[in-house]
């Protein structure tokens, strides 16, 4: 393709004045036969080819300082996860923690539980021991006293029914005591 | 001289060193450029429809952010819905050789790795291209 005369001048006037000079691919399409403009088109295509691979080389650091950053970035990001699986873990490793210190604490509670009921049942045979002992005692007592006529048997009656009477009722009442505990533990539970 | 050359990738900074790579080189002095292959696959329609102004090349990029398919996809769609009749390849940064055997088997004529050096790769594809045009070039990976 060419250019009219009065165009090569003109384009070869501003270049001159101005340092302005045609750029791009249409540089290579363009023929003359005026070796001014010839000149002037090896100068145009010399510096359109310089600022092109100039383009490139800072293209391509640009590129590459982006490759870098998404490196960065992804490590980051992998860093990142990481903490937040640590995060995580503490997190279960916390509850875990927390699980096993009520269920050691529960343990020890039904342990005390049972160490209680334990004592109870302990006090309850003794404190019926007793109670039937002493029954025992004062029924042979007063079985004796009657069997060889004594003049205290009228006395020994009078305490045995007394006495059975009080135990009768301390033996009901323990009872009664046990099994509202009894109930009351199995509320709770 | 190639009359012209599609680009389809969607990083803005490799149109600018593709292009100027391109006219450094004198492989093309008309670059024409997709961001996406659902763009690119509407250009093949209309080429499809009228050949008129269809490059006779188009450059590929394998993975295309914001597209709804990927390069080979659309070289498989190309070359069986679209007419064929081009050279076409991938150019991409990946030399994963499962996706080279993927990109071979629907119909791509090269891949070219994207990186640093891309200028010999693509003067050594320009000095193939015509064999690439009469299909006497095997598919052929420029690393």
């Amino acid at each position: 393709m060419k250019l009219s005369t009065d165009s090569e001048n003109l384009l070869i006037e501003i270049s001159v004045q101005k340092k302005i000079y045609l750029e791009g691919n249409l540089l290579k399409i363009l023929d003359t036969d005026n070796e001014n403009f010839r000149t002037y088109l090896n100068k145009s295509i010399e510096l359109d080819d310089e600022n092109r691979k100039k383009r490139i080389t800072l293209s391509k650091q640009i590129q590459d300082r982006n490759i870098e950053l998404e490196l960065k970035q992804s490590q980051l990001e992998q860093k990142q996860n990481e903490n937040n699986k640590l995060l995580e873990d503490l997190n279960n490793a916390l509850f875990l923690a927390e699980k096993a210190k009520l269920e050691a604490l529960n343990e020890v509670s039904v342990l005390q539980t049972k160490n209680q009921f334990e004592l109870i049942g302990t006090i309850v045979k003794i404190a019926l021991c007793v109670i039937v002992g002493v029954g025992i005692i004062v029924t042979s007592m007063y079985v004796f006293a009657m069997s060889k006529d004594s003049t205290e048997t009228t006395l020994i009656g009078n305490t045995w029914s007394n006495l059975f009477g009080i135990l009768l009722t301390n033996s009901f009442s323990i009872i009664g005591t046990i099994m509202g505990v009894k109930y009351a533990t199995e509320q709770e539970k | 001289m190639i009359n012209s050359i599609l680009l389809v990738d969607d990083e803005d900074l490799f149109h600018i060193v593709f292009d100027d790579v391109c006219s450094l080189l004198n492989i093309t002095l008309s670059l024409e450029t997709c961001y996406s292959s659902d763009e690119a696959e509407e250009k093949f329609i209309n080429w499809y429809a009228n050949e008129n102004n269809k490059p006779p090349c188009a450059f590929i990029d394998l993975n295309i952010i914001g597209s709804s398919f990927d390069g080979i996809e659309l070289i498989k769609k190309v070359n069986t819905q679209y007419g064929n009749n081009i050279v076409i390849g991938i150019i991409s940064s990946s030399v994963d050789s499962i996706e080279i055997e993927k990109a071979k088997s629907v119909g791509a004529m090269f891949w070219i790795v994207k990186s640093d050096n891309l200028e010999p790769r693509l003067e050594k594809f320009y000095q193939d291209f015509p064999k690439y045009q009469n299909k006497t070039k095997e598919f052929t990976v420029y690393k």
